[in-house]
């Protein structure tokens, strides 16, 4: 067994309302690809921000090369050798490789900075990779598996000794994952320790050594990659323990009339010819992993963003969505997953954010009639019990659930038919959570159809009625809720990149 | 000493208009006084508590309040106007020479000076709001475009409104009625319907609301566009009333000027309490904030300053509202 480089143990983290990391084990040994993996919001990448400095952790420690070490930024981690290799890479599109590279420590000739030392520097990183790119380049002419290939570099070039890959293959090609893996294993054999976050299962069997998981903030186990199956590790991502009781069957008459059907829905990369059905009085939960596309579909639909073709027909009738004022006419709504930048203006009252929606109705000739809307803002605050001082209060002064509620009483005042939650949850503490379920459930009631995209299982399965997983902007399935588990949306939720795997 | 001004701040009348407004007629009151006793000192004793001095001082007040009234709007929805002082002379310089050279009657020339500066928001509003222009670089555009029409349409002549006993003069009863400054009124009766439609009407509602978070009103659907320009056209209109009074007061315009006006307007309103960032504007505040303009203008002339004093001056004053603004904004996250 090689030696272990770095031990994190007992970590512990807490946000406001959040707990997002209890006591997290998690350690690395020198030339081994470990990798980390969880749903969204399983505290992957706040454990990671803890271990390179950008997070202060509230409790535990960490021990690297024998020695108890705390890192107060992450240039401080990056200076011990801890990097990490960024999602979104950090690079300057305008600058040259190797000045990317060297940025921020150049070498000198005198006052002028000796590109020529710099770029004969670079050359020998990229020899002693097995890559070539020639370090005079400007970096946007690379592609995005080239510019993370000089990311590794840079990793390197700072006697790294821990690296750390958030989810690399994102924007990849199957080539390109091809020589990133060659590297991987390169950097492997040289005795880097590598921790590998990933959602592509088939990756993680491909190129780790180990599996540590996470869920809610906890650690769940490590598993050695080679003794385990893919099912193995999907049990512990999702838990046998639910804590809220599933539906077991869809609430929703068969007969009901569908309200809303689109076709071929296309925008973007991330919408990719989605078709789907609401009925009516129905919940259909948008399950998927995040970057699913979910989200850009439900934008789509509601011509918050351009699409390239599609049919949406409302309760039968075709109609023609090309912005979000279309679309509220035609009685939908959207309900952002981002309250604070798209939900609701925070710095203006309970009242204003409440009719921004309808302010019309709420117009008497020339002027606004102010009894008349504070009547109405004042019937959804006591009907959604939002818990405010007055009506007069602005918005930012609230906490997330009643802000959410606020969000939610502007569509109420619209009468909007169908509505869209994207993650309506989030952010917000669990006896809110209780409160907004419970409404939702009380709006299908009274005949609205709601689409709920969710990136929580538990809430997907609890609330729907009718499920519809997306994958990598396709949709990949549909289930009822009789049918559907923790296990088969994974699966869907994953399939495609599976498929891809396969097709080679 | 903190008990008194919390008891202060929530007396009714200063909850009313707002503790900064408070604060600012306090600052008038103060630099009324330090202009009377410095200026015998300074200037050869010149007295600066005369009636003709305030009345100068409500001339210049009456031309920057209708254009800080009109930037309210544009700052309201988080955008800025460079080009309504550029604007005020233009739509001057136009319907001053129409009249001059092809005898166009007196009313015409007065509706045109606020369709001319309409039509500059308008323009000015569409760049911004359906192109999504930045309004810094759209407006600094329009001002050149401003200074060079008034000049080519003009052929860089001084432009003359009626004056002394010439005929037509009635236009100049706006700002003075025998004795009485009825540009007061004027100016009042403005920012009182601007008040309402600010803060009583779906335009001003709109307006404030997307200055404040533009893409939640768009995604609550509503055509955030529409109500972003009609800041732009009603900011540009005001301009061009600002001009009446201008030459209602002054009768000469010159070619190729008046962006002096612009951080004064600016500067008025910011200091009144609008954000710069959007989603807050107080009228009031900046009716007053226009009068403080005025009367320092008035007090450095009498101490004997030149007038570029003035614009150093106003530059530091909006450097200290933005200041104050952004501050109290991080406070408050």
């Amino acid at each position: 067994m090689p030696e272990v480089i770095l031990t994190m143990k007992g970590i512990d983290k807490s946000f406001p309302g959040v707990h997002a990391l209890d006591h997290v084990d998690f350690e690395v040994r020198k030339g081994e690809v470990h990798a980390l993996m969880g749903e969204n919001g399983a505290g992957k990448s706040t454990l990671m921000k803890v271990l390179t400095g950008i997070y202060t952790k509230d409790s535990g420690t960490i021990t690297y090369e024998g020695r108890e070490v705390t890192f107060a930024n992450p240039r401080e981690a990056q200076q011990a050798g801890i990097v990490i290799v960024h999602q979104e890479l950090n690079m300057m599109g305008h600058l040259t490789v190797a000045q990317n590279i060297f940025i921020g420590r150049e070498p000198k000739k005198g006052i002028r900075i000796d590109d020529n030392a710099m770029n004969v520097e670079a050359t020998k990183l990229f020899k002693q990779l097995g890559i070539e790119i020639d370090p005079k380049t400007t970096m946007s002419e690379l592609t995005v598996a080239k510019q993370q290939m000089c990311e590794i570099a840079k990793a390197i070039s700072h006697d790294a000794k821990v690296i750390i890959f958030d989810e690399p293959t994102a924007a990849l090609t199957d080539t390109e994952i091809e020589q990133l893996f060659v590297i991987i294993r390169d950097l492997r054999a040289k005795g880097y320790g590598i921790v590998y976050i990933s959602h592509r299962m088939d990756e993680i069997k491909k190129i780790t050594d180990r599996v540590s998981v996470m869920r809610d903030g906890q650690y769940i186990g490590t598993l050695i990659t080679e003794d385990c199956t893919k099912e193995d590790i999907i049990n512990m991502m999702v838990g046998r323990v639910i804590y809220e009781d599933p539906k077991t069957q869809s609430q929703c008459p068969p007969d009901a009339p569908v309200v809303l059907k689109v076709e071929h829905l296309n925008a973007g990369k991330m919408v990719q010819d989605v078709s789907f059905e609401l009925k009516k009085g129905e919940i259909l939960g948008f399950a998927g992993l995040v970057g699913a596309g979910r989200t850009e579909t439900c934008r789509a639909l509601f011509g918050a963003d351009p699409k390239q073709g599609g049919d949406i027909y409302i309760e039968g009738k075709k109609v023609e969505i090309h912005s979000p004022k279309d679309a509220v006419e035609h009685g939908l709504s959207y309900l952002s997953e981002d309250r604070k930048r798209y939900g609701i203006v925070l710095k203006k009252s309970i009242t204003e954010n409440s009719t921004l929606a309808t302010l019309k109705e709420y117009t008497k000739g020339l002027f606004i009639d102010r009894p008349k809307e504070e009547k109405v803002t004042q019937r959804y605050v006591d009907e959604l019990r939002t818990k405010t001082p007055g009506i007069d209060q602005l918005v930012m002064n609230l906490s997330g659930g009643n802000q959410q509620k606020v969000v939610i009483a502007k569509w109420l005042v619209n009468d909007a038919k169908i509505m869209i939650f994207d993650e309506p949850t989030r952010g917000i503490d669990v006896g809110a959570k209780q409160e907004i379920y419970e409404l939702m459930g009380r709006l299908v009631k009274e005949g609205k159809s709601i689409i709920m995209i969710s990136s929580e299982m538990t809430e997907i399965l609890r609330m729907s009625d009718r499920i519809l997983v997306m994958c990598e902007g396709k949709k990949t399935g549909e289930l009822d809720i009789a049918e559907a588990t923790q296990e088969n949306i994974m699966n869907l939720a994953t399939r495609d990149i599976d498929m891809r795997e396969g097709d080679k | 000493m903190k008990e008194a001004l919390n008891k202060f701040k929530s007396l009714k009348l200063v909850r009313m208009m707002g503790f900064n407004r408070v604060v600012l007629i306090g600052v008038i009151i103060l630099m009324y006084i330090l202009f009377t006793i410095l200026s015998p000192i300074l200037h050869q004793g010149t007295n600066f508590a005369q009636v003709s001095r305030l009345l100068s001082a409500l001339n210049y007040g009456y031309f920057i309040g209708f254009l800080a009234l009109g930037v309210t709007f544009v700052i309201a929805t988080g955008n800025i106007d460079f080009s309504i002082g550029p604007v005020m002379f233009c739509s001057a310089l136009i319907s001053g020479y129409c009249m001059k050279q092809y005898a166009f009657p007196l009313w015409l020339c007065l509706i045109m000076c606020v369709l001319i500066g309409a039509v500059f928001g308008t323009v000015g509003g569409a760049f911004v709001a359906y192109l999504h222009l930045p309004s810094f670089i759209t407006s600094m555009a329009l001002m050149q475009v401003a200074k060079g029409l008034g000049s080519v349409f003009t052929k860089t002549q001084t432009v003359s409104w009626p004056q002394g006993d010439a005929p037509n003069t009635w236009f100049r009863n706006f700002v003075r009625y025998k004795g009485i400054p009825t540009g007061l009124i004027f100016l009042i009766v403005v920012a009182i319907i601007c008040a309402i439609v600010l803060n009583h009407t779906r335009a001003g509602r709109y307006i404030i609301c997307l200055g404040a978070n533009k893409e939640a009103v768009r995604l609550s659907g509503v055509d955030t566009r529409r109500w972003e320009m009609l800041a732009f056209i009603i900011c540009g209109a005001l301009a061009g009333f600002a001009a009446i009074f201008y030459v209602g007061a002054y009768t000469t315009v010159q070619p190729g000027m008046g962006d002096t006006f612009n951080n004064e307007a600016i500067a008025a309103c910011v200091m009144g309490g609008t954000s710069m960032a959007g989603g807050l504007a107080s009228i009031l505040g900046t009716v007053i904030g226009a009068f403080i303009v005025a009367l320092m203008q008035e007090g450095i002339l009498a101490m004997g300053f030149s007038i570029s004093y003035q614009y150093a001056l106003t530059g530091l004053i909006v450097l200290g509202a933005v200041i104050a603004d952004t501050l109290s904004r991080r406070r408050s996250n």
